[in-house]
């Protein structure tokens, strides 16, 4: 029997191998999970446990490993692999990173940092082009945790991802707590960058912990790093709402990728995900039957 | 002004290396941008060793975790993922692991390591239906030695110097003595394993042989000489009923025009 409902209602959490078990066997009260495809090419005992939870759940599916803004080009037999788990479980969404992880057949297991110009820009669109072709499907271009930018680049991180979205009419995932963290350790505000995107592009939200570090960079000052090893911050939640009012309800995803807690923890954030949405647009929703 | 390959490589050597010296002119962030890089030169090097530990427990309480840490950063330095599967990662670190300073007292490390690779990927799989031993009865023994079997996903087969089979299960087990005295002498270990569950079975030279050269794509005739060439009395339709009712057989391949069963 195949999933009827292929939309995505209220808010998702990331399915880790740690809580799988538990979740076929109990099957939690949630609207959707996120896999990344990677945790599950190499293990077909967790791939047939996924594609037993794709008939009772909608499935997103988030690249971590096809690396669209590597000069060296997408790994075909990759995008081939990630193929064939996407035909299986029929994922509803299917995103990835503006980042860079592959050099010359080394894989690197981080998301880095590219320029914001026009090679790379001409670069990732069609490296874009290529993954939709490859997949069969839209992909959501996710906006990442910057810790560093480069002195090379002639436009910012917001008027980037609108070119791209021109150029390759794919969608944008807007990582809110990437937002604010970035936001803060480049000097930027954040509300301006959720102002600057493409509202219409936005298929996808992100919400997931970072924690807090001495910034060698500027001693004395904090940098916050993209660990998704803890709950989510309350100016992440904050940005969550405005975005929320900006964009309108999305498809909202809670990430936890270290120090996995129980699988309670990730459902209780994904429930005030969804009360946090609705007190956002609640106002709205007045005025608008006020009108 | 520095070309995206440049940019690239110059980074991919500072998160791999450390040497961050040809890419922090170019960054800007804070006041000292380059000192930010050690959060990625962290993630790469952190994730694969922390992945590397999880792959290697046993190992690591063989030759104590300190050991096994700085043998991972080194190798994570020297040689990187070649894919994004980081489950894939780390099969040639057994071998690494026993070039290491210090490994020469412990002549086993690299099969026990080998062992608990292999325990890792037949966990994993996913068995299939087998061919039944009626099935087989029905297969003209004329053609037989010319079929190819194909065996479940969660087979491997292993030869070894030292019972690294029994310390594995005294790990396992949680069992191991204060002090153990090891003996080298030649065992052939099968591995099998599927969806969470896995065992280890020490076999005889020949039965082992045979096995290891049918999941190798030999066919049964040439699987069964080499069998007898380990050991002269091996008995090839014993060890093949052996196959079949152990559950290991998923098809059967006949002849030249590989008709399957």
């Amino acid at each position: 029997m195949r999933l009827k409902q292929r939309r995505l209602h209220g808010a998702g959490v990331g399915l880790r191998l740690p809580h799988i078990a538990e979740v076929v066997a109990t099957r939690p009260p949630i609207g959707w999970f996120e896999v990344h495809p990677e945790n599950f090419l190499a293990n077909p005992h967790a791939t047939e446990l996924l594609s037993e939870l794709s008939q009772h759940y909608p499935i997103s599916v988030h690249t971590v490993g096809v690396s669209i803004g590597s000069l060296s080009g997408i790994d075909r037999s990759h995008l081939k692999r990630v193929r064939a788990l996407i035909d299986m479980v029929d994922p509803i969404l299917v995103s990835g990173h503006l980042a860079w992880s592959t050099h010359a057949g080394d894989y690197l297991n981080d998301l880095l940092p590219l320029p914001y110009d026009e090679e790379a820009l001409q670069l990732l669109a069609a490296h874009i082009h290529e993954v939709q072709e490859g997949l069969g499907r839209p992909y959501l271009v996710e906006n990442p945790s910057s810790y560093v930018g480069f002195g090379m680049s002639t436009m910012n991180e917001v008027d980037f991802l609108g070119e791209l979205v021109r150029l390759t009419g794919c969608q944008l995932l807007c990582d809110l707590s990437n937002v604010h963290l970035s936001a803060h350790n480049m000097g930027y505000d954040a509300y301006q960058y959720i102002d600057g995107l493409p509202a219409d592009a936005i298929g996808e939200l992100h919400l997931g912990g970072f924690t807090y570090e001495d910034d060698e960079a500027n001693p004395g000052a904090e940098l916050l790093v993209d660990t998704h090893a803890t709950v989510v911050a309350e100016p992440a939640w904050d940005l969550y709402a405005y975005a929320i009012r900006r964009f309108g309800p999305k498809p909202t995803l809670i990430e936890w990728d270290n120090n996995i807690p129980p699988l309670a923890i990730l459902l209780g954030e994904a429930a005030r995900a969804d009360e946090v949405a609705a007190q956002a647009i609640a106002p709205e929703a007045r005025r608008a039957a006020a009108r | 002004m520095p070309l995206l390959a440049d940019t690239q490589r110059r980074l991919r050597r500072a998160v791999v290396t450390g040497d961050a010296a040809g890419i922090e002119r170019l960054l800007v962030g804070g006041r000292r941008a380059g000192k930010r890089l050690a959060i990625h030169q962290r993630q790469y090097e952190t994730s694969l060793v922390t992945a590397l530990l999880g792959k290697f427990p046993a190992t690591a309480w063989l030759v104590g975790t300190p050991f096994v840490v700085e043998a991972a950063t080194r190798f994570v330095r020297e040689r990187p993922p070649n894919a994004p599967c980081i489950a894939e990662y780390g099969g040639d670190f057994p071998s690494y692991l026993s070039t290491c300073p210090g490994a020469e007292r412990v002549p086993y490390l690299q099969g026990f390591a080998q062992l608990e690779w292999h325990l890792g990927h037949v966990a994993v799989a996913v068995d299939c239906t087998a061919v039944t031993l009626r099935e087989f009865s029905r297969i003209d023994v004329d053609v037989l030695p010319e079929a190819r079997l194909t065996l479940q996903a969660g087979l491997r087969y292993l030869p070894a110097s030292w019972p690294i089979d029994n310390l594995m299960k005294l790990y396992l087990t949680n069992t191991a003595p204060d002090q153990l005295s090891l003996a080298r002498c030649d065992v052939w270990i099968e591995i099998r394993g599927a969806r969470g569950e896995f065992q280890i079975n020490r076999l005889e030279a020949g039965e082992f042989t045979f096995r290891k050269a049918v999941l190798e794509g030999r066919s049964i005739g040439d699987a069964a000489e080499r069998a007898m060439e380990s050991n002269a009395a091996f008995e090839p339709g014993r060890a093949l009923a052996a196959l079949a009712t152990d559950g290991l057989v998923t098809a059967i391949t006949l002849g030249a025009h590989g008709d399957k069963s």
